[in-house]
């Protein structure tokens, strides 16, 4: 467990990413079915950011450009990024399952997947509710678990 | 035009998680403003009650010592009490506590006014109890 210094305008800006991209590429999915091709992409970029802040695509964008161009204000609090890791990661894992249907052909199920993240995404984006962190909580207290004792990223 | 549906049922699924999680936590919202364990002895001050538990790691290396560092700089009247929930299991089932740590600041009257869960500071607990009616000190 580590509660450190963390901004969570990077998790803004990710969510903000994931409900856009997805919304927009299901609007033209609707015409074009090429278009669920971009949740293979989404869920590279999720599950890179996970592996490493170097891949995290969002990260870097809201450090390199949002933040210097005062788009995006820094909101820099005290807590365990671990919580909000594991969530990143369930949105990966969800989002990596929804392009096994996209190669599948299964296009229905391929956006309920993404739809869920997005939907998510929107109630952690809104209402700063992370359903993510509440799993890792869960799954902390039975023991399935460890606590992080990573620094923040 | 059958991913119309796509949308709907994944806010069907969420509705539906979303339902039980909140019935499995017996909607703990719903406790502020009354009072769970009545106590004849109210030092007409508010208090804090701290849920913790032998596997909670944040407790021990976070909220504690929050805890401790408020207790020194708070009116020492102020009752700070510390639950173990596999010591007292009737407590935290009362209070809902689901997840650790859990803190509750309680009013003079002992009603409910805040609930954190998960790691709470000392500067949020200090706010919460002076929302709960603390005297702030001249």
């Amino acid at each position: 467990m580590a509660v450190v210094p963390f901004d969570r305008s990077v998790l803004k800006v990710n969510q903000a990413i994931l409900m856009t991209v997805i919304v927009a590429g299901y609007a033209v999915g609707l015409a074009y079915h090429l278009a669920a091709w971009v949740l293979p992409v989404l869920a590279v970029m999720m599950l890179a950011a996970v592996a490493s802040p170097s891949f995290n695509v969002p990260r870097l964008l809201y450090l390199r450009l949002l933040k210097p161009a005062g788009i995006v204000r820094a909101r820099v609090v005290q807590e365990d990024p671990a919580p909000h890791r594991f969530a990143q990661l369930v949105g990966g894992v969800f989002l990596a399952a929804a392009s096994i249907f996209v190669i599948a052909g299964l296009l229905l199920v391929a956006w309920v997947l993404a739809w869920i993240v997005a939907a998510l995404a929107f109630l952690n984006f809104a209402f700063n509710i992370c359903v993510g962190c509440i799993m890792y909580a869960q799954l902390v207290r039975v023991g399935l678990l460890p606590l992080s004792r990573e620094p923040a990223r | 035009m059958i991913l119309l549906l796509a949308p709907l049922i994944a806010i069907a699924v969420i509705g539906g998680v979303a339902l039980v999680l909140r019935l499995q936590r017996g909607g703990q919202r719903e406790l502020v403003g009354n009072v769970v364990e009545p106590s004849a002895s109210r030092s007409r001050l508010p208090s804090i009650l701290y849920f913790t538990g032998e596997t909670c790691t944040i407790c021990r290396t976070a909220q504690r010592p929050a805890l401790r560092a408020l207790a020194d700089d708070i009116d020492p009247g102020i009752e700070i009490r510390e639950i173990d929930i596999a010591v007292e299991p009737d407590l935290a089932r009362r209070y809902r506590v689901m997840s650790l740590p859990t803190t509750i600041v309680l009013g003079p009257a002992g009603e409910v006014t805040e609930i954190n869960v998960g790691f709470a500071s000392g500067e949020v607990l200090r706010r919460q109890l002076v929302d709960a009616g603390m005297p702030v000190a001249a």
